[in-house]
């Protein structure tokens, strides 16, 4: 007998029990229809939207990041960038709060740019990427650090610079640990709560899918919360299941 | 020419080399001597504690890697996405050499390169050959093959097709082993142990 799967098996199916519990009472007994009406999925239309552009920039700005911590290990720089994860998330929304205020200079920076993040796209997105950016890093830096050096030493004795090594060699060979990693922050950032809660509860009048989620829990009853819970776990199972197809069936496979 | 006086410590290990000459030479010695130790040092992945490397009459101590004009081959020395014509041919394409399909068909044919589709596929002795035609199609001053002859088929004949066109092409050539078994064509012959080179022909 495999002790080890069993193990495995049991100690994943613990993890998720809520999730199935919730999904079973939100699809069965304590189903609501305003669980699953248009304010549910323009909600959820909204948290994948913002949570794609979010993983967008993160792949485009902090993949070099996450390669140079790979190739050069510097504990300072890895933990400062862990920061993020590691408050309380409506801190997080706080310190945007306080960027983005008119009193502060930041603020009026940004506010003579036309740039605001109050209650908009632009908040919501910046505050994804505040706090799914160390999940990224974290997931695609390994994948860096166990690539083969010498495809890198290679290409520089054959005279391509860091930058072309960069995108020439490490990029088309890591595309599987991008994506991957990418799957990983996308799974955060549509979950996130605590930082949005404060700098963007609602974008467009439509609220991200967790921020509505805890509206139904607090003011319309638990009956609504539930279903849509189970409507939008759904909804991110079936995303990330096709990501991670597309995922096997286009990445080259070094 | 390529001309290196260095020194490193890696734990216990010590290495105190030395090397001058030109055209195509064997530094052989057993697990452990050195080779590779020395060969990073000239290929500038690894830096000396004391020392120089000079590659002619330009000192590449301090230079980094794609500036030196020394392609290192070793074990993993590919570009695992690249189909077989493309990456026989980035070398020459990153440097901005002018390279003709004759002299790529040549040096595939010499080095007995029949296969095509992604590197990464190839079986390891493939690799190999790629790995050095597309050095030496890159046209470097220094060409640093660390172990690949040795797992070859037929290591004699490649070895011997790889000396002449490097010869003809005025490139120098550092290839390590741990014997010296089909190397009859190279014009020097150098053996290193605990960290010392000594050249004996």
């Amino acid at each position: 007998m495999n002790w080890l799967k069993i193990v495995a098996f049991a100690a994943v199916t613990v993890a998720v029990l809520p999730i199935l519990f919730l999904l079973f009472e939100g699809l069965g007994p304590l189903r609501d229809p305003a669980g699953y009406g248009p304010q549910v999925f323009s909600s959820i239309l909204l948290t994948i939207v913002s949570s794609a552009i979010a993983v967008g920039i993160e792949v485009v700005v902090f993949t070099p990041a996450a390669y140079y911590f790979a190739r050069n290990p510097n504990s300072v720089l890895e933990t400062v960038s862990d920061l993020p994860a590691s408050v309380p998330h409506p801190i997080i929304g706080v310190a945007l709060l306080l960027i983005d205020s008119p009193l502060t200079p930041t603020g009026k920076f940004l506010d003579s740019l036309g740039i605001n993040f109050f209650d908009t796209l632009t908040g919501l997105v910046v505050a994804l990427v505040v706090i799914s950016t160390p999940v990224y890093i974290k997931a695609v830096e390994p994948f860096f650090a166990s690539m083969n050096e010498s495809h890198e030493s290679f290409a520089k004795g054959l005279g391509a610079s860091e930058l072309r090594t960069y995108a020439s060699v490490v990029i088309p060979n890591s595309l599987r640990g991008v994506l991957s990693a990418s799957l990983i922050s996308l799974s955060r950032s549509m979950s996130e709560f605590g930082s949005i809660a404060i700098i963007a509860y609602s974008v467009f009048s439509v609220y991200p899918a967790p921020v509505l989620i805890y509206q139904y829990f607090s003011s319309t009853g638990l009956s609504p919360a539930i279903t849509a819970s189970a409507v939008m776990i759904l909804v991110g199972l079936a995303l990330m299941a096709a990501l991670r197809v597309v995922n096997a069936k286009l990445v080259i496979r070094p | 020419m390529i001309e290196a006086k260095v020194r490193k410590r890696l734990g216990n290990f010590q290495l105190d080399s030395e090397y001058k000459d030109s055209g195509f030479s064997l530094l052989s010695g057993p697990n452990g001597s050195g080779k590779t130790t020395f060969l990073s040092i000239i290929a500038g992945t690894l830096s000396p504690d004391e020392g120089f490397v000079k590659v002619g009459s330009v000192e590449t101590t301090n230079l980094p890697i794609d500036k030196r004009k020394t392609v290192f081959v070793a074990s993993g020395s590919y570009i695992p996405h690249l189909e077989v014509e493309k990456h026989l041919r980035w070398g020459a394409m990153v440097r901005k050499t002018r390279l003709e399909d004759s002299r790529v068909r040549e040096v595939a044919e010499s080095l007995g390169i029949h296969a095509s589709g992604r590197v990464s596929e190839l079986s390891l002795g493939t690799k190999g050959r790629v790995a050095l035609a597309t050095a030496l199609l890159a046209s470097p001053e220094v060409i640093l093959v660390d172990e690949v002859f040795s797992g070859l088929d037929g290591r004699a004949g490649v070895l011997s097709a790889y000396v002449d066109l490097t010869k003809r092409a005025r490139i120098d050539v550092i290839a390590t082993s741990q014997d010296d078994a089909g190397f009859e064509s190279v014009d020097h012959r150098y053996v290193i142990s605990r960290g010392k080179t000594a050249r004996v022909s």
